[in-house]
């Protein structure tokens, strides 16, 4: 279960310029389910899900997951709990461009120095479930979108992690490849993950479990 | 079982370095070249260095040279007996030797004139005197050479004989009896030994004449008091001691070191440039592939050891290719142009080879100088991006 309790995220542009992100947010997620972020760019979908990943601290308030409190974890513990807990799929998925299909799926396993037969069964597996595995060798940037996204949903799910959180997913996506998206999230539902997107795109609307509406930095609905 | 050492982060260090093949290409030909340039310059004072000791710890304790107005002429042998009078010389020998200009190849040649019946004031001599039969050289006017002169006389064409050119310019034949290697490059370099008939023949030396005379002291402790007595008895002469030439030597030898010093610090000045923009910062390339890694599970010590080994790999690679491009250049091809500065004279010397000299300390002075300096300069800048939230980076 993830908890956010009396988030407030504020940014420091300069000394004078600060900008308040998310205002005093509470909201629980219940393991299993499927949660829609909504609202307009700049809103704070991306800060809450940055805030579960732990990829920055809130200014106030606590993020707390299965019962521990992620928000004042050390840098390495957060790494750590990055590793084992989240599969992150960025907007732009953030895959390293000179790098292979293969060695960018890789990339999570490497500081847990698995052996060899492990991390071949785990980047096969993954590269199967998400049609990819004909790009193996092929260097990232030579892709197509779709296919980049295949690979930023494969690398998110190498390590088999039990949250799944999206930004923006589709947002550089056609209607095809964003209903391919929304079908592979369903698959990654009924494996039981619990799965939260940001997004502004209609197609989410209407399977999710819940639909939390941001706005201006608080929880609108 | 987890393996200790992180294959998977070595893979990925040397992807990195493959990646960024221009910039990886530069840095490896800068580092390198640094590397190759101190090395190079290391390995030939210490060749050199080791040349000098050695030749000045051959040295006599004693040279006694006539002078006539402040230049140097022949002294008559019968001073000998004179020094042998003095209490605290061991032995006194009057020398006969002087440089031979060869035209052709534009170089001196240093030539002895040795009689295999007196008492020889260099060990090297005994020995040369005891392996070759001295009468037959002096019966058909033969010479023994060193190897550096073998290789200058080939050169041109003379492989069994060789005309020397009197002071009357009649020619004087002189067949090639052996080849010998002295204790130094140096020395066998450019000498050729002759007998002393043969000597005063060719240099047109009066027999009641010599170039100098060396004086051998049993206690070194009286060099300086033996020194006043024949300065003493004999005011027309200068006097030189080992000390004196060592002394001498090395003010040439650091003179020369001296420009080699210029040299050293503008290449650690550059090297230091570099690092300095190294460690000033990464490419905004550089600092969201880091913020990608941490936003994946890495952790700061996983970014610092892949910095570490993408570090390790490239300099280490870099060094010990300019090592062995200085081992090849100073020690196999003569080390062409660097020499030169060192040997100034080498325009009148035959060439010669450097000596094989290895020095660990050089190498490690080398490596304490540029490895880990440069390692520090990768790891400082990446710590500090990998210690700032992923998020911040990523943005």
């Amino acid at each position: 279960m993830i908890k956010l309790k009396n988030i407030t995220k504020i940014y420091e542009v300069s000394k004078n310029d600060k900008i308040t992100a998310l205002h005093n947010i509470n909201l629980t997620v219940q393991e299993g389910e499927l949660i829609v972020l909504k609202g307009a760019s700049g809103s704070g979908k991306s800060t809450i899900l940055s805030l579960i990943a732990a990829l920055s601290k809130p200014t106030s308030g606590e993020v707390i997951v299965d019962d521990k409190q992620i928000s004042k974890l050390p840098d390495n513990f957060a790494s750590r709990y990055r590793r084992d807990n989240i599969g992150f799929i960025f907007q732009k998925y953030n895959l390293l461009p000179t790098l292979s299909v293969r060695d960018n799926i890789l990339l999570p396993l490497v500081p847990l120095n698995p052996h060899a037969k492990e991390v071949e069964e785990k980047i096969q597996r993954v590269m199967k479930r998400f049609q990819i595995e004909h790009k193996e060798n092929v260097i990232v940037r030579n892709l197509s979108g779709g296919e980049q996204q295949r690979v930023a949903i494969a690398r998110a799910n190498v390590n088999n992690p039990k949250i799944i959180i999206a930004d923006e997913p589709t947002a550089n996506l056609d209607e095809n490849l964003s209903h391919h998206f929304i079908e592979i999230v369903k698959e990654l539902r009924a494996l039981g993950k619990t799965i939260i997107i940001a997004t502004h795109d209609p197609l989410f609307f209407g399977f999710a479990d819940r639909e939390i509406e941001i706005h201006k930095g608080k929880i609108v609905l | 079982m987890k393996n200790k050492i992180n294959i998977y982060l070595i893979e990925y260090a040397i992807n990195a370095i493959l990646r960024q093949r221009f910039k990886s290409f530069f840095i490896v030909t800068v580092f390198t070249l640094l590397t190759f340039l101190l090395t190079s310059v290391f390995f030939i004072t210490n060749s050199l260095r080791y040349e000098l000791e050695t030749t000045v710890d051959a040295l006599p304790q004693i040279i006694v040279q006539k002078i006539k107005a402040g230049r140097h002429y022949d002294i008559d042998t019968a001073v000998v007996d004179d020094i042998l009078g003095i209490s605290g010389v061991n032995d006194a020998v009057a020398r006969v030797w002087g440089y031979y200009y060869f035209e052709n190849a534009g170089v001196n040649f240093s030539v002895v004139g040795i009689d295999r019946y007196e008492k020889q004031y260099k060990n090297s001599f005994t020995k040369l005197v005891e392996n070759f039969d001295f009468d037959d050289i002096n019966g058909t006017s033969t010479m023994l050479i060193g190897s550096g002169v073998k290789r200058t006389m080939q050169s041109s064409y003379y492989k069994e004989y060789f005309n020397f050119i009197k002071p009357d310019g009649s020619l004087k034949k002189v067949q090639i009896a052996g080849i010998f290697d002295a204790e130094t490059e140096l020395e066998s370099n450019d000498m050729i030994i002759i007998s002393k008939d043969l000597f005063r023949e060719i240099f047109d030396i009066q027999e009641s004449k010599a170039t100098d005379i060396v004086v051998k002291v049993a206690n070194p402790q009286e060099i300086a008091t033996v020194v006043s007595k024949i300065k003493l008895l004999f005011p027309d002469t200068r006097i030189i001691t080992n000390q004196d030439l060592k002394v001498s030597y090395q003010n040439i030898f650091d003179y020369k070191s001296g420009i080699f010093l210029a040299l050293f610090v503008v290449a650690l000045f550059t090297f230091f440039i570099i690092i300095y923009d190294k460690s000033s910062g990464l490419t905004s390339e550089e600092k969201r592939e880091i913020g990608i890694l941490k936003a994946l599970g890495w952790t700061v010590d996983d970014v610092l050891k892949e910095k570490f080994y993408e570090a390790f790999l490239l300099s280490f690679f870099s060094y010990s290719f300019g090592i062995g491009l200085a081992l090849a250049y100073v020690y196999i091809f003569g080390a062409p142009l660097l020499r030169n500065i060192f040997v100034g004279y080498s325009q009148l010397k035959t060439s010669f080879e450097l000596p094989f000299v290895f020095d660990f300390q050089t190498l490690f002075l080398v490596f304490f100088l540029s490895v880990p300096i440069y390692i520090a300069a990768t790891l400082i800048p990446s710590w500090k991006v990998a210690t700032l939230e992923a998020d911040e980076v990523i943005r």
